[in-house]
């Protein structure tokens, strides 16, 4: 059977592989390759008997194709109702398809299911919180991009990301020699304005261990930074391991189930060695729904928990305003219209809602803040979901859907739009790149930093004759 | 002799695949349901999960109570007027527990006939509504197949014929009691349908909802006061 040479159905393991794979730019001849590959169909039908349960079979199985799922896709509405857009419909033409024929699919269908799952769902599940019987189509294309990626149709930045966690743990390039080193160098910047910050690495026993998202070493130390200066006023105890800090998951969005596992093992080993009492993700959504939300029962913990309480970003944010650990200076509330981006993955598949909102009670000066329509469990996806914001070969798509959020955010009249999750951040940046609506996008750290009240005996001391 | 027949045994065996068939669905869905594939943790937290259950099928079993309900109030309303139609009036019909006090001596409570007639127009009306939509709508016809057609159809039939039946509506062929005994055909027939098809969600609904439900309860929604707003 036919085999590419970068587009295969063998996960990247080694520094070569990916660097083959890197080399070739924006995949052209990986996606060359992947028209030709082989479809197995026994290992296809493996899948289904072992992974294809009741719940799905009974889903794909009863659905009444009523079309009430239409309107809740915003690919649907981005894409003018366009009826190929309905998520009943791109299920049973994909994932219904490969179940009805018992796997024996041919390499166009392969490829147009790959289309399907990762340029016509995000896998936001909002569809199927309006669904009658509650059929989450969502779930269904996680599973279906399971079984594209055992067969190697999957993109080419989510083969190298997948590759990049199975090589370095991390979703990029950054080894643990690169983490340390970036910790305490951002450690030794802040120290003329934060004299006696630190970011203890490994320390044993610590109140908090914290996670992120491994852009921040490559792209934005500054994030660290930030975190490190909010847990520094907050007066944390709180550490970062030097191996397994590394929270996200394009494994996730790739649908490497076995990169996954290795991924989430990796966070919770940390916690095993440095017994933290609680453990603190980035601003990070889909990171907290892979090692918080579906990693449990990706190492096989009965219990569906991760070893210690494992919060987000947003829900120690909050506990800090509500203790007093952290204090804002009411002169600097944010006095413009102020709007907020509920991410999916922690809001409608984990239910912060509360926690985000009682945030920014304490940010925003009193009638400022303005809710998007829908919002909170129903909110439309940013639109960069799914790991669709980086892939090259769907930015037009990627780029149509966010036509969505658009509207939501011009709704609301808000130019500013709290975005505590790098999936949504990098949407709504692009969004402004490419609509041009005068709008800027903000995490919390940054706000918060700029806004606390700083104890006396944490500023940086006079300088003495 | 065909009546008794088809009201006797044929009766019988109706009833016995409709129950036994969904017996075996809603054990199979039980017993298909996996903690790890599903990512859910049903047995450890099973007290969550109940509660997420019942939540996520109260809401949808309310007219206009779950968020999807209201987002669609025309499709909301026909649906409903459906399926209360569908459920009620076969069950506290007038006609149906003279035949339980006639054999059985069981007092079963019943419905006016004003009611049960409109009850049942309403179940055509909706019916023809429901096709309409098949059609009409473009993000429905595309996912619409002949099967669904046929599915309303023989979920309608066992309505058409008993009120033909019961307004004594002509013979067609001059064939005697042609109506009721279309009627009873009928019925029989949608009762093993049941079991084999899509209609299988007379308990599916409260399965999948339920499942759904679960999974919020315990997972997805278990940080939220009050559980996921449906």
């Amino acid at each position: 059977m036919p085999e590419g040479i970068l587009c295969n159905k063998t996960p990247v393991n080694t520094k070569e592989q990916l660097d083959a794979v890197l080399a070739d730019k924006g995949g052209k001849q990986y996606y060359e390759e992947m028209k030709h590959l082989d479809i197995d169909v026994e290992k296809l039908q493996k899948s289904l008997q072992a992974g294809f349960k009741s719940r799905m079979r009974t889903w794909l199985e009863m659905c009444a194709h009523c079309g009430l799922c239409a309107d809740t896709c915003f690919f649907y509405l981005a894409n003018r109702k366009d009826p190929t857009q309905v998520p009943s419909y791109k299920i049973l033409s994909t994932l219904g398809k490969i179940v009805k024929n018992n796997g024996k699919v041919d390499n166009a269908h392969m490829r147009y299911c790959m289309d399907v799952a990762w340029s016509k769902c995000t896998c936001c599940n909002r569809c199927g919180s309006f669904c009658p019987y509650g059929i989450d189509m969502g779930i269904m294309f996680g599973y279906l991009r399971g079984l594209c990626f055992s067969q190697g149709f999957v993109p080419w930045e989510l083969k190298i990301g997948s590759g990049m966690h199975r090589i370095f743990r991390a979703q990029m390039d950054v080894t643990s020699e690169d983490w340390v080193e970036t910790c305490e160098w951002m450690a030794e910047e802040q120290q003329d304005e934060w004299p006696g910050l630190e970011i203890p690495v490994d320390k044993v026993g610590a109140d908090i261990m914290y996670t992120c998202n491994a852009r921040e070493p490559k792209h934005y130390p500054e994030d660290i930074a930030e975190a490190a200066i909010l847990f520094h006023l907050a007066g944390e105890n709180w550490t970062v391991p030097s191996q397994g800090w590394e929270q996200t998951s394009l494994t996730m969005f790739a649908g490497d189930w076995e990169g996954c596992k290795m991924m989430v093992q990796n966070v919770y080993a940390a916690i095993d060695r440095l017994k933290p009492k609680r453990v603190l993700g980035t601003e990070c959504g889909h990171a907290h729904r892979a090692t918080v939300i579906e990693g449990p029962y990706w190492v096989g913990r009965k219990d569906g928990r991760p070893p210690v309480p494992y919060l987000h970003y947003t829900e120690w944010v909050a506990e800090a305003l509500r203790t007093g650990k952290i204090k804002i200076d009411p002169a600097k509330r944010i006095k413009v219209p102020v709007t907020l981006q509920d991410s999916c993955n922690y809001i409608r598949n984990y239910g912060l809602k509360d926690v985000t909102r009682e945030i920014m009670s304490y940010l925003v000066e009193p009638g400022y803040f303005v809710e998007m329509c829908p919002n909170k469990e129903h909110n439309f996806c940013c639109g960069g979901g799914g790991g669709i914001n980086g892939l090259g070969i769907y930015r037009q798509q990627r780029n149509v859907g966010l036509k969505v959020k658009r509207d939501q955010i011009l709704a609301t009249g808000c130019k500013l739009i709290v975005s505590p999750c790098h999936n949504c951040w990098d949407a709504i940046r692009d969004l402004e790149e490419v609509y041009e609506l005068g709008i800027k996008q903000t995490f919390l750290k940054p706000l918060l930093i700029e806004m606390a009240l700083v104890p006396e005996h944490l500023k940086p001391k006079e300088e003495e004759e | 002799m065909f009546y008794q027949f088809i009201t006797g045994p044929l009766l019988w065996l109706s009833f016995g695949i409709f129950f036994i068939g969904l017996t075996v669905r809603v054990v199979n869905y039980i017993r298909g349901l996996d903690w790890q594939a599903d990512r859910v943790a049903y047995r450890t937290h099973l007290g969550m999960g109940l509660k997420g259950a019942l939540q996520s099928i109260v809401h949808w079993l309310v007219p206009f109570w779950s968020v999807g309900w209201r987002a669609k109030p025309l499709y909301t309303t026909i649906f409903f007027v459906f399926h209360i139609g569908l459920v009620v009036t076969p069950l506290f019909l007038q006609g149906h527990a003279v035949l339980l006090k006639e054999r059985w001596g069981i007092n079963w409570p019943t419905i006016p006939m004003p009611l049960a007639d409109l009850l049942t127009i309403g179940v055509m009306v909706t019916a023809v509504c429901i096709a309409i939509r098949r059609f009409a709508l473009p993000e429905v016809r595309i996912v619409t197949t002949a099967y669904d057609y046929f599915l309303l159809l023989i979920t309608v039939t066992p309505f058409a014929t008993g009120f033909l039946s019961v307004y004594q509506a002509p013979n067609p062929g001059g064939i005697a009691d042609f109506w009721i005994y279309a009627h009873i055909l009928s019925g029989e027939l949608l009762l093993v349908a049941i079991p084999f098809t899509k209609l299988f969600h007379v308990v599916g609904y409260f399965l999948s909802r339920g499942q759904l439900g679960m999974d919020f309860g315990i997972k997805r929604a278990f940080k939220a006061k009050g559980g996921f707003a449906w």
